[in-house]
């Protein structure tokens, strides 16, 4: 156990030593990740090419991984912020350009994906998986057409609905019902949604943003406004659950993986970054996690049956993502804490 | 509490504490002031700063944070906070008095294998225990099967993401707490001084009344805050068995520092809650030092 504090030491010296950053192969990886959303497969076949200690540490929403980072205490060599975060991280300088010389599987990657407005030059983030948010509906339950969001908060649904437990997610949702575009969240527009959601929200049986579809599997509930990738992997236990982008819009998310200022094993945080994005690998988190997958060869490989699966790919249309907000986080906090007070 | 030395007896061993006490006291100081103490001044200082778009903390004075903790919309969160916890603490102690004096009135390797009993939900995952409750409340879960079963119920009913739900999980939680301390305070009670209130004329209520809760009285009150407070602001149950519906002070808290990353507010939040259990506290010591 002594060696690697010595080892890691003389690395250091050695570093110093020589003006070119010349250095010993990386030993670890401090990987900063969603929970349930990094196969353990892939981290094993990682290790065992690479002969590097993956460090997974998971987070449950962007917002407590930022809060962590800030934080500081450990140094994460990769975290994999959702694409509003990551806005939010370059504009404060706290991201490291990725060298894309050392991560030639980022070809794989579709067009649509690349350059998006959270990193308009692509310089510092990799698109991980990518997804929407929409409406499951349990069809053998609910016999009602449910086209939108107007259809889902309808007062015949009440208590039989789930909702991810995300305050600007339901405030997007409202925004779209009120005809706002998305990223226009400002105190005058959260107070136009309070009284849409303070009706809503008396209709809600469960908000979970961790794992909505037990609920929805469960039986408590029938009808979700969830992530993506949820609804697929509930598509795929039984087809009775039906995914339905809302007609008023829907938007995309965008994780990434990013390399954060302070990180110590660059050579390992690059390593990895190529190797989910081999197209295998990249098919292999799809078959765990089946959000949409931005890896164009990796979707090539994946099953009819996978890439029919409405959640996963939905009808194509045009989709909007999350900007980086600012100061209105807390006051949609503030507005979601005021409007469950009420109930 | 009972068994604090008198004033006289104290007086022949209290010697001034020597470098050797001291020395053996250092590991606890230490603890104390690294962990105790230190964080609790970076939470003073902290709620009253302010934060910067990401959610770091900037270091420049305001009020603003503890004028929102007093705001209507917290008060009221507070108070079915404290209303939630002080109805935990009555089942807790309703339910467990009778089992920690059924305990302490057994013989001794009955009474061991008695509290083993209380215990051994402790070796298992606090969460995992959440979540079996979870299995047992849904709509299609064990207890509404059993019910439907027994034909005493024909539809199932919502037991799950109910106050009942997040009652039933709060009590389970901290039961044992309330059962420990007075089964240590009853254990210590002297038998004949029951059968002495008897002799004296006094029937069961009035000997219950007038002698034995005086006599376990400091099992009570430790039992009491061993449950209200950790009950005040607890946050997993009521995320997982309440559905995350009606928010108490502990999820407006957790809130701060995670969701919503206002660390000033959360810390405020959390200033103003310690001083809440220091004050009572504080008061309850003086009243009963009056009362001695």
């Amino acid at each position: 156990m002594k060696i690697i504090p010595c080892l890691r030491i003389l690395t250091l010296t050695v570093l110093c030593a020589c003006a070119v950053p010349l250095r010993a192969a990386d030993q670890e990886l401090n990987l900063f990740a969603w929970s349930e959303y990094v196969p353990q497969g892939v981290l094993e076949a990682f290790e065992e090419e690479t002969g590097i200690t993956v460090n997974y540490e998971t987070f449950a929403s962007g917002e407590e991984m930022l809060a962590k980072l800030i934080a500081g205490g450990t140094a994460y060599d990769l975290i994999q912020p959702p694409d509003y975060i990551a806005e939010a991280l370059i504009k404060n300088r706290l991201l490291l350009p990725v060298d894309f010389a050392q991560v030639p599987n980022f070809r794989h990657i579709l067009a649509e994906y690349k350059g998006m407005p959270h990193d308009p030059e692509q310089k510092f983030t990799v698109p991980y998986m990518t997804g929407t948010v929409g409406i499951v509906v349990n069809t053998e339950r609910i016999k009602t057409p449910i086209r939108g969001v107007k259809d889902l908060f309808s007062p015949q649904h009440k208590g039989r609905i789930v909702v991810v437990d995300d305050g600007r997610e339901l405030v997007t949702a409202a925004l779209y019902v009120l005809g706002h575009p998305l990223n226009n969240i400002t105190p005058e527009t959260l107070e136009q949604t309070r009284p849409l959601l303070a009706e809503w929200f008396n209709l809600i049986k469960l908000f979970d943003s961790d794992s909505p579809k037990t609920a929805l599997l469960n039986g408590d509930v029938d009808l979700g406004y969830v992530w993506g990738g949820e609804a697929a992997a509930l598509w795929n236990e039984d087809r009775k659950f039906q995914y339905v982008l809302p007609a008023e819009g829907a938007h995309l998310f965008v994780d990434v993986l990013a390399i954060p200022v302070g990180a110590k094993n660059l050579q390992a945080a690059h390593a990895f970054l190529d190797f989910v994005l081999r197209p295998e690998v990249s098919r292999q988190i799809s078959d765990e996690f089946p959000y949409t997958n931005p890896n164009g060869e990796a979707r090539k490989l994946l099953t009819d049956a996978q890439r029919a699966n409405p959640a996963s790919y939905p009808p194509a249309r045009p989709l909007d993502t999350f900007r980086h907000l600012g100061d209105t986080g807390a006051l949609i906090d503030e507005l979601v804490t005021d409007l469950k007070n009420a109930r | 509490m009972q068994a604090l030395p008198t004033a006289a007896s104290a007086r022949a061993h209290a010697r001034p504490p020597k470098v050797v006490g001291w020395l053996l006291l250092a590991p606890l100081l230490v603890w104390l002031a690294a962990f105790v103490v230190l964080p609790l001044l970076v939470l003073l200082v902290y709620s009253f700063c302010q934060r910067d778009d990401l959610g770091r903390v900037v270091f420049s004075f305001t009020w603003e944070n503890y004028e929102r903790v007093f705001s209507p919309l917290y008060l009221r969160i507070l108070g079915r906070s404290i209303g939630y916890a002080g109805l935990t603490t009555i089942i807790c102690l309703v339910i467990g008095f009778p089992v920690a004096w059924f305990i302490a009135r057994q013989t001794p390797a009955r009474r061991n294998r008695l509290l083993l009993l209380v215990m051994i939900p402790f070796w298992t995952n606090f969460l995992i225990r959440t979540y079996a409750w979870i299995v047992i409340l849904k709509g299609e879960g064990l207890l509404n099967a059993l019910l439907q079963y027994g034909r005493i119920i024909a539809e199932p009913i919502e037991l799950l993401y109910t106050p009942f739900a997040v009652l039933t999980g709060l009590v389970y939680a901290y039961l044992p707490f309330m059962i420990l301390p007075i089964y240590v305070s009853a254990e210590k009670v002297d038998g004949s001084l029951v059968e002495a209130a008897h002799d004296l004329g006094a029937g069961p209520l009035r000997a219950f009344s007038s002698v034995i809760i005086p006599l376990t009285q400091p099992g009570i009150l430790a039992g009491v805050l061993l449950v209200f407070v950790p009950a005040i602001g607890m946050f997993a149950i009521t995320d997982l068995m309440g559905g995350a519906q009606v928010p108490l002070i502990g999820n407006v808290i957790q809130n701060q520092f995670l969701r919503a990353r206002n660390w000033p507010f959360g810390a405020a939040l959390g200033v103003v809650f310690t001083l809440l259990f220091v004050v009572t506290y504080a008061l309850a010591q003086r009243r009963r030092r009056r009362h001695a």
